[in-house]
């Protein structure tokens, strides 16, 4: 198969093409209200096709290292195995999370926060700088 | 108002109905608007042979394109209301509860001339003073008695009812997405680890934040889109219009503005420095949030199903990452300070 250009740069380039070509011939509000929040999907997009099966795998592992859960693998590298999966193993730090709370263990509570701090910090690479266009 | 072409026509016939006292309606202008997000829009100006009016048409969206399930019987009575307690928001007029007359379930109520606030901010608007303006408009409907609301709003059993339900409704979001959320069931762990003093629950708007203020010629806010309003803790505003300018300046309740905002706040309501203060309105910046979370998330989990196909719900999934974000390390810097609080609040119980 033909993997260049990656999705990545071709989500890219769709986004750039709308907001450049496509946005200024729009007149209609709503339309372009719709753009805008189209192309910050779209760029959103392309980092998650770049990244996202290996981010999962790297988060896994330290939730795997953390809880001490041997959290297994995906039944194949196909994304829609791999987010079944995912989700599995965020089952696991979920349920740790509740215990800890339970046995008001707050060291252990601190240590496992550092797994969600990381988490929402790749979540923002995806997100990038948010604008809630058409508010206001 | 699904078929904006054929509205002049329908709202006259409607107004003719609604208000026999006015002669030879004329609807001279009927534009969609864009400014809501969940409901449809427009703006009309309407004439009549004892003058004008420039209303609003506030409805249902159609059902494949509804992004938040809300009650437009429940929001006509309590707008109602709001308009017999003199609260600062537009007077509702007419009500079509069937939709039959104007194509879908619609409030009619007085187009506001006051200004938008994000737009007067962004034309370089003073925002002197605007934090106390804030807690006026907030102490405003908060002093609503709750057997004045309609009947058909709950009423918590009590506050501590309320405030656990609200922070299980944390887990129950979480429980109901399509994929597990480890971030919201920290959050739950902790809300409930660092509960507040309580206070007297009251109305409580639900969506109180910029986008839903007008400022008025003489500097007081006018208050929009009560479709959200429920009885809770009032702070859950708060703390929801600091959530929300986080991501959409100004933030009006910053270090300064939010001392200054509970000093006023305060003065109108009689209630304390352990009850309201800046600590507080940030634990209800977290706690406040679940309602629209649960929303949101929802419209994701609808899209990820293929029971929607709102381009809105996927990017509304970008406002609750940002959250998670803030969230987070808020969570970190508030917890020791709240800490206090309630060892202030245990001491002052113990004196007692």
């Amino acid at each position: 198969m033909l993997t260049r250009p990656t999705t990545e740069q071709v989500l890219v380039g769709i986004a750039n093409e709308l907001r450049d070509t496509v946005a200024p011939e729009v007149r209609s509000e709503p339309v372009q209200v719709l753009l805008g929040q189209i192309d910050q999907i779209l760029r959103g997009l392309a980092v998650r096709s770049a990244h996202e099966i290996a981010w999962m795998h790297e988060e896994a592992d330290t939730i795997a290292a953390v809880t001490g859960t041997d959290v297994g693998w995906p039944a194949s590298l196909h994304l829609d195995d791999v987010c079944a999966w995912y989700d599995s193993v965020s089952r696991t730090l979920s349920a740790a999370l509740d215990a800890a709370f339970a046995a008001d263990d707050s060291a252990r509570v601190a240590e496992l926060k550092l797994l969600l701090d990381a988490r929402s910090a790749t979540e923002m690479k995806i997100v990038g700088a948010l604008d809630l266009v058409g508010r206001g | 108002m699904l078929d904006p072409e054929r509205m002049p026509q329908l709202l006259g016939e409607f107004l003719a109905r609604q208000q026999p006292a006015w002669r030879n309606i004329k609807v001279s202008s009927y534009e969609v608007m864009t400014d809501g997000y969940s409901r449809l829009l427009a703006k009309a100006i309407v004439t009549h042979d004892d003058g004008h009016e420039v209303l609003v048409l506030r409805g249902d969206p159609p059902s494949d394109k509804i992004l938040i399930h809300t009650d437009r019987e429940l929001e006509w009575d309590l707008v109602r209301t709001l308009n017999e307690h003199g609260i600062r928001t537009p007077r509702a007029h007419f009500f079509d509860a069937t939709g039959e007359h104007l194509g879908t379930k619609a409030l009619v109520i007085d187009f506001s001339h006051s200004q938008s606030f994000l737009p007067y901010v962004g034309a370089g608007g003073s925002i002197e003073g605007l934090p106390a303006r804030l807690a006026d408009a907030l102490a405003s409907y908060h002093a609503i008695p709750i057997d004045d609301l309609p009947a058909q709003m709950e009423r918590p059993a009590s506050w501590e009812a309320y405030l656990t339900q609200r922070i299980d409704e944390w887990r129950r979001t979480a429980d109901a997405h399509v994929e597990d959320l480890p971030i919201l069931r920290y959050m739950a762990g902790w809300l409930d680890a660092h509960r507040p003093a309580p206070v007297p629950l009251t109305l409580m708007h639900g969506d109180f934040q910029s986008a839903n203020l007008m400022i008025s010629d003489d500097g007081h806010f006018e208050i929009l889109d009560w479709e959200l309003a429920s009885i809770g803790d009032p702070r859950e505003d708060m703390g929801y219009f600091k959530a929300v300018a986080q991501i959409a300046p100004p933030d009006l309740l910053d270090d300064a503005g939010c001392e200054e905002m509970c000093a006023r706040y305060r003065e109108l309501t009689g209630l304390t420095e352990l009850q309201v203060n800046p600590a507080v309105v940030a634990y209800f910046l977290i706690l406040g949030v679940v309602g629209t979370v649960r929303r949101l998330l929802e419209g994701g989990a609808d899209y990820a199903r293929g029971t929607n196909h709102l381009m809105g719900s996927v990017f509304n999934m970008n406002s609750v990452q940002f959250g998670q974000s803030v969230w987070l390390p808020t969570a970190d810097a508030l917890g020791p300070v709240l800490d206090q609080l309630a060892a202030a609040a245990a001491q002052i119980q113990e004196n007692v």
